[in-house]
């Protein structure tokens, strides 16, 4: 912390105030911001290499923290919740920084319309931050649910996506997870299935050595990334509850699962079909498993006591018959036969 | 040292903690074994494609005229025996001659329903597509059953159609040898690389009921061997594609040119050059084709020669699809100079001659998906019309020489990802050179794809 500090009140500090008093416009970016890691501190001994290394941190704690303010002060509270989420992500972070950052990290998502994270999501926060404020108040307690699925027909229950819904009282809304990437390598969408909260940004990326596309028409998640040459990086945020399949306009055979859930607690099985999902408060929840191979979504309605719920046995259907047709990104049917 | 975006770094260290919970660093999943596609290796489809049809007067392009004074030739030379489809399949109503007429080999399957209206089983197909797990290798059978009432005591098509058919329309296996390219090589039965229309072949991806005039042309199924290869143009979002095929038949529906064994022992090239462009909500795709070889109806001799040119267009805006083509076909005659006829051996029997032949025509097609207030995975309404022409000359015949066209018009109703059901009306014209005849025809098809 007290670097940050001296970073603040010496490096950037008085140029922060010389900002201030020039009165930029609020969306200009002040020069005194760095956005471009590695510093260019030279390195002759091997000490250089950790000064260095915690210099770039700290840089970078500093970075995040005042960006992250600026974008508030601006009324990007999007932007600035991004920032603060991300640096309170980094592991051993300074709790004072956490409990500077807190406060302004809940104000600025409740500014941009998004809800509080849930203690499930914050599994990567700093070991002595403090707890949000939502927790605050009585805070429930989490336990675990866990189990295993099975069904799926010949393909097996790996895959199935598992998430439970509060019935006894409104659960918490999801906060969109972070670095969710889909890679296509070799005409495969990899991973096949993606379980996130709704709200979540997805990276598509190119790994391939070939160009690629993806797409889905699954209403109201529908989208078009167009044609995309190796490296290349798509974002797309999943709006809306629901399972989106991709595929790729070029390549009739590639397909793929995004499933997203309107619960914070949520899981993809395990190819042997074991689920954990952490973090659930005790309740009374609506279960539900969704498997590409089954026609319907398995309902079942689960306690979760004090100690959790372990044991969960689930089954999922293995009746739904692989689509007759692949849709192009306009609807109309395409014969995986023809490779085109 | 080349700056990295702090936003790069920051996304670096998130990685990093989603590591510690399980996720792959490069946020993909841990569990291989649940990552990749569970879907069977082996998929088994098909359809049935149950049809209702109302040709005009005995359901043929035959005037009745013809009963009285036959042409100087074969009858089938002087009309377009295609005109009154019924199906999918480019079936005629029926192709039942004029009494005491030969053929020449220029005709259709047959529904064999003349004139009365009637339920038709058009198709039943089973589809049998086998994926390889660990190899570049795709298997795929097409088998079709074809059921028809056949009069064997009366001559062709007059009461009944063709015989009951099971046809194995295609079987080919596909490899992708290059991960890194779009290149595929077929080997066996396979459609047509010609044209566009192939694509629309069965009844289950046909927006409408009936092939266009030059279907017959530019459609049918051959045995030998295709490659095709893509190339991606990111910069202008387009591609180049490059079909060919060499086979034994070349392109033309087994009812002209039937046999699956080479009768001259020499292949049938044919080949498409294609451009696509591809934007977010329009794409346009322009083709160039052609093949040329030895006529595979040829059954003594082995010179004459079969040719043809075609270009096609597609342009797709998010509901509207128009289409068009344009085919050329030249075909050597194959009796020599001053020598009596060669015998033809055609998909629908054997005939005297192997006649020199000429044809030329267009199909143009709008259709245009109604934006309705409801899920279009449950329903989908589309409106369709075609316009056609179609030039055919018999040179080693007076007369023979006739240009008709089409307008069609018709109705998709999508229920569902399984069923469709479609409605449409022909017009058919004799432009020039054929005798006026009433063949419009009124068909319907109900396809339920499992």
């Amino acid at each position: 912390m007290a670097a940050v500090i001296a970073l603040l009140c010496c490096a950037g500090g008085g140029r922060l105030a010389r900002a201030a008093e020039a009165a930029p416009s609020p969306a200009a970016e002040p020069g005194w911001l760095g956005d471009d890691l590695p510093l260019p501190l030279a390195v002759k001994t091997p000490q250089d290499i950790g000064f260095k290394s915690a210099a770039e941190r700290q840089y970078l704690i500093f970075n995040l923290m005042a960006g992250g303010k600026l974008a508030f002060d601006r009324g990007d509270y999007t932007g600035a919740a991004g920032k603060w989420e991300t640096l309170l992500r980094m592991p051993g972070l300074d709790p004072q920084v956490a409990q500077a950052v807190q406060p302004l990290l809940e104000d600025a998502r409740a500014r941009a319309g998004r809800p509080a994270a849930s203690a499930d999501q914050q599994a990567g926060a700093p070991e002595k931050a403090p707890a949000p404020r939502e927790q605050v108040s009585p805070t429930p307690r989490r336990t675990t649910v866990s189990g295993t699925v099975a069904g799926g027909g010949p393909a097996g229950p790996g895959g199935a996506v598992i998430w439970l819904k509060r019935l006894d009282e409104h659960g918490p809304r999801p906060t969109p997870a972070q670095n969710q990437i889909i890679t296509q390598r070799e005409k495969t969408f990899l991973p096949h299935v993606l379980a996130i909260p709704v709200g979540t940004s997805v990276q598509f990326r190119n790994d391939d050595r070939i160009y690629h596309n993806v797409f889905s028409i699954a209403k109201p998640n529908d989208f078009d990334a167009g044609i995309r040459a190796t490296g290349a990086t798509y974002v797309k945020t999943f709006s809306h509850p629901g399972v989106v399949q991709l595929l790729c306009n070029i390549h009739a055979t590639m397909n793929a699962y995004v499933v997203a859930v309107d619960s914070p607690y949520y899981a993809k099985a395990q190819a042997s079909g074991a689920f954990t999902i952490h973090n659930v408060p005790p309740g009374r929840y609506d279960l539900a498993a969704w498997h590409e191979s089954a026609s319907s979504v398995t309902h079942k309605t689960i306690t979760v006591g004090p100690e959790g719920h372990r044991d969960l046995a689930v089954t999922v259907g293995g009746d739904k018959r692989p689509a007759p047709f692949v849709p192009d990104k306009y609807g109309h049917k395409r014969q995986p036969q023809l490779g085109y | 040292m080349t700056p990295v975006p702090l936003r790069s770094i920051a996304a670096s260290f998130a990685i990093l903690v989603l590591s510690a919970s399980g996720a792959r660093a490069d946020g993909t999943d841990a569990d291989e074994s649940a990552a990749v596609s569970t879907a069977p290796p082996l998929v088994i489809t098909g359809y049935v494609d149950i049809g209702f049809a109302k040709a005009q007067g005995d359901g043929t392009s035959f005037p009745s005229s013809y009963r009285a004074l036959p042409p100087p030739g074969p009858p089938d030379y002087f009309v377009d025996p295609f005109a009154p489809a019924v199906n999918s399949r480019g079936e005629a109503a029926s192709t039942a001659l004029p009494p005491g007429a030969a053929a020449g080999g220029f005709l259709p399957r047959s529904a064999g329903i003349g004139g009365r209206p009637s339920f038709l089983v058009n198709t039943a197909d089973v589809d049998l597509r086998y994926t390889a797990p660990e190899l570049p290798i795709l298997i795929f059978t097409r088998l079709q059953v074809i059921p028809r009432l056949y009069d064997p005591a009366t001559s062709q098509g007059v009461l009944g159609g063709e015989y009951t058919r099971l046809f194995l329309e295609q079987a080919f296996g596909r490899i992708t040898p290059i991960k890194s390219a779009e290149l595929a090589i077929s080997l066996g039965k396979f459609d047509s690389v010609f044209g566009i229309e192939y694509l629309d072949n069965q009844a289950n991806f046909r927006v409408g009921v009936t092939p266009s005039l030059l279907a017959r042309y530019t459609t049918g199924q051959s045995t030998g061997v295709k490659v095709f290869y893509r190339y991606q143009l990111i910069p202008i979002d387009s591609a180049i594609s490059l079909n060919v095929a060499a086979t034994n038949s070349g392109t033309f529906v087994e009812a002209l040119q039937g046999p699956s064994a080479s009768l001259t022992g020499r292949p049938v090239g044919a080949a498409r050059l294609g451009y696509e462009l591809n934007l977010a909500r329009v794409s346009l795709k322009l083709g160039a084709s052609a093949a040329y070889g030895p006529r595979n109806d040829q059954s003594v001799t082995t010179a004459a020669t079969q040719r043809l040119l075609g270009i096609d267009v597609r342009l797709v805006v998010p509901t509207l699809t128009i289409a068009g083509e344009y085919v050329d076909i030249e075909e050597e005659g194959g009796d020599e100079l001053g020598a009596a006829p060669v015998p033809k051996l055609a998909g629908t029997g054997p005939y005297p001659e192997v006649a020199e032949f000429y044809a030329h025509g267009f199909w143009v097609q709008a259709a245009e998906e109604l934006p309705l207030p409801l899920d279009p995975a449950l329903f989908r309404l589309t409106l369709y019309a075609r316009y056609e022409q179609r030039h055919a000359d018999f040179p080693g015949y007076a007369g023979a020489d006739i240009e008709v066209d089409r307008i069609t018009a018709g109705l998709n109703l999508g229920l569902g990802e399984s069923l469709q059901l479609k409605a449409e009306y022909l017009v058919n014209r004799e432009v020039e050179g054929a005798p006026q005849v009433a063949n419009n025809v009124f068909t319907s098809s109900a396809v339920w794809t499992w």
